[in-house]
């Protein structure tokens, strides 16, 4: 059930009728069910890998919660001995929770993959699985092992009701494509009792709709110019790959953001607030900015989960206090850290998929960010000789520019078939880019008309301006309400008339792409 | 805690250490700072600070960083 179909519409709004209408001790269950009944919608075989997930990360809260609770009770003649036995059974739950669950994931998302590798290198013949990859199981997964680790780390209660556990495990409207949540943050939103609240109601119909112009208006349009030119990349000048590419850089953050609104909106009407997982990422100064505002859950996961605890680990103080002592200046205090930074990108850029070109990926943006954080001193120096104030409008557009450039090149390499395609075209943009393609009939063969481009440059622009007034801190939807009705009618009629009739009468809506992550 | 207001200073000039007291909540210091002061701290003061210490709380402030190291003392 995609959520730009009107089966999910349908679903929608039944759901939050019933939702307000049935007793509210039950309000929560309703939400259990119709979270089921979405994910079987997608077919019923992949939901054991959810189940599986839930059951194992349930067990493991339940198992540490009992240590904790003997942990506590232990007095301080005990205490030495004990509380290392503890300490020890702790730690091989959590990471028996944690093999399960990544274990799974590596099996259904990494596995034929690396055999192929291991075949290739080692002339074996191991077999490969060809599961049916589950719709989010990297999402659920993340998402899950994270309330493991909360309880582990004694910040978080273990959920003693399976049923609940299962709930947010599986809420519908963040399970193909997150964002990843926390569960104190999301849990007691879940089992909260509500009555209808007709502002969170319209603010939550608002979102969606703000959804649907990204997904509808802009991505879908652009993503057709993008897989035309990547279907065929040899056949265009460099220009043409170019538009390809900025065609793909815009229908990745429509498609992706305008899905996490649908999933934000769907909640808020539910009387759920869940977390942002974009700010603006437009408007990033540098690459580290850009992750910080881009998949902002998946970048706040990897911190939490896995940059503090390696940045804190053993082997990487030993480092930490090695570098100081023998490399001069910023560079021996930042060693450590800018590695185990460079091992979380790597990691986000795996997390994306079993392909060289997403741990390519990865090393670039690792890299990039690494290169940046030694180098500070450098750049502040240049900086300081060209002149520029820090603070200046003409340093920061350079900046926002700059890490344009940096993340459209970084596409090429993600939207390719394959690593060394996507690298060849980079080559012939810079090579071979005969600019006089942009204004030939080329661009008009791509599988859009001019109706279309024209539609999504209005859009665009109209995104644009809308996150530019955001960035300077105006609250879009409090200034839409302060407007007169007839402003506010007409905000929430244009978008519809647009998506109803803009989008083509036979026209079928793409999946989302980070659904199949 | 000026031996603090040093430390801090010198990991990540610019900032009013002694004033601020929304370091995290307001974005002044990112994770990268957090353990680039935590690795100092933990050289100067000799403490050991854990991941279940990195919480915007414990460093929102440099009060709540010097409360921190003195409850880890």
């Amino acid at each position: 059930m995609s959520f730009t179909s009107f089966t999910y519409i349908a679903f929608l709004v039944l759901l939050t009728v019933v939702y307000y209408c049935i007793p509210k001790r039950m309000q929560w269950m309703i939400l259990l069910a119709a979270s089921y009944v979405f994910y079987c919608s997608s077919g019923v075989r992949t939901v054991v890998y959810l189940l599986f997930t839930t059951v194992t990360v349930y067990a493991a809260g339940l198992l540490l919660g009992r240590l904790n609770a003997q942990r506590k009770a232990l007095s301080d003649a005990d205490k030495a001995g004990l509380q290392q036995r503890i300490r020890h059974r702790k730690k091989a739950v959590v990471a028996a929770a944690c093999v399960l669950n990544f274990g799974m994931l590596f099996l259904l998302k990494y596995w034929d993959y690396t055999a192929g590798l291991l075949d290739r290198a080692l002339g074996t013949a191991l077999p490969r699985l060809d599961l049916l990859m589950p719709l989010g199981v990297s999402f659920f997964v993340f998402q899950s092992v994270g309330y493991v680790i909360d309880v582990y780390r004694g910040k978080q209660e273990p959920q003693r009701n399976l049923a609940k556990l299962a709930l947010f495990t599986s809420f519908f409207p963040q399970i193909i494509q997150g964002p990843i949540s926390r569960y104190h943050q999301l849990a007691p939103q879940l089992f909260a009792r509500r009555s209808v609240d007709y502002e969170q109601l319209r603010a939550g119909i608002q979102l969606i709709l703000w959804g649907f112009f990204k997904k509808l208006l802009i991505a879908e349009r652009v993503g057709v110019v993008a897989d035309t030119v990547y279907t065929s990349p040899s056949s265009y000048p460099g220009s043409i790959l170019a538009l390809g590419t900025l065609a793909y850089c815009i229908q990745l953050y429509c498609d992706f953001s305008g899905g996490i609104d649908i999933t934000r909106g769907t909640a808020q009407m539910l009387g759920i607030e869940m977390t942002e997982n974009f700010r603006r990422p437009l408007f990033a100064h540098s690459l580290a900015d850009f992750w910080r505002r881009w998949h902002i859950t998946l970048g706040s996961w990897m911190r939490d989960y896995v940059f503090y605890p390696l940045s804190l680990s053993r082997p990487f103080g030993r480092l930490g206090r090695w570098s100081r002592k023998h490399i001069k200046g910023k560079a021996g205090k930042i060693l450590a850290t800018s590695l185990a930074t460079f091992v979380v990108y790597l990691l986000i850029g795996i997390w994306h998929g079993s392909s060289l070109k997403y741990i390519f990926f990865g090393f670039y943006n690792g890299i990039i960010i690494t290169t940046s954080l030694l180098l500070e001193a450098t750049f502040v120096s240049w900086r300081a000789r060209l002149r520029m104030e820090e603070h200046s409008r003409a340093w920061s557009l350079f900046r926002i520019a700059r890490t344009c450039v940096i993340v459209f090149i970084g596409r090429y390499i993600t939207r390719a078939p394959r690593l060394l395609t996507g690298l060849a075209m980079l080559w012939n943009t810079v090579t071979d880019f005969q600019p006089a393609a942009l204004l030939s009939d080329t661009v008009l063969s791509l599988g859009i008309g001019w109706t279309d481009y024209l539609i999504v440059a209005l859009a665009s622009a109209v995104l644009v301006a809308v996150e530019y007034a955001q960035e300077r801190g105006v609250h879009i939807r409090q200034w839409l309400a302060a407007r007169p009705p007839a402003v506010q009618f007409a905000a929430v009629l244009l978008p519809l008339l647009l998506l109803l009739f803009g989008t083509g009468g036979d026209y079928v809506p793409a999946q989302f792409i980070y659904a199949q992550f | 805690m000026d031996k603090l207001i040093e430390i801090l200073t010198e990991c990540c000039p610019g900032i009013d250490f002694r004033n601020e007291t929304a370091l995290v909540d307001d974005g002044l210091i990112e994770s990268l700072d957090i353990v680039t002061i935590v690795s100092e701290l933990m050289e100067a003061f000799s403490v050991e600070i854990t991941v279940d210490d990195l919480t915007p709380e414990n460093f929102n402030s440099a009060q709540s960083m010097w409360d921190m190291i003195q409850r880890l003392q």
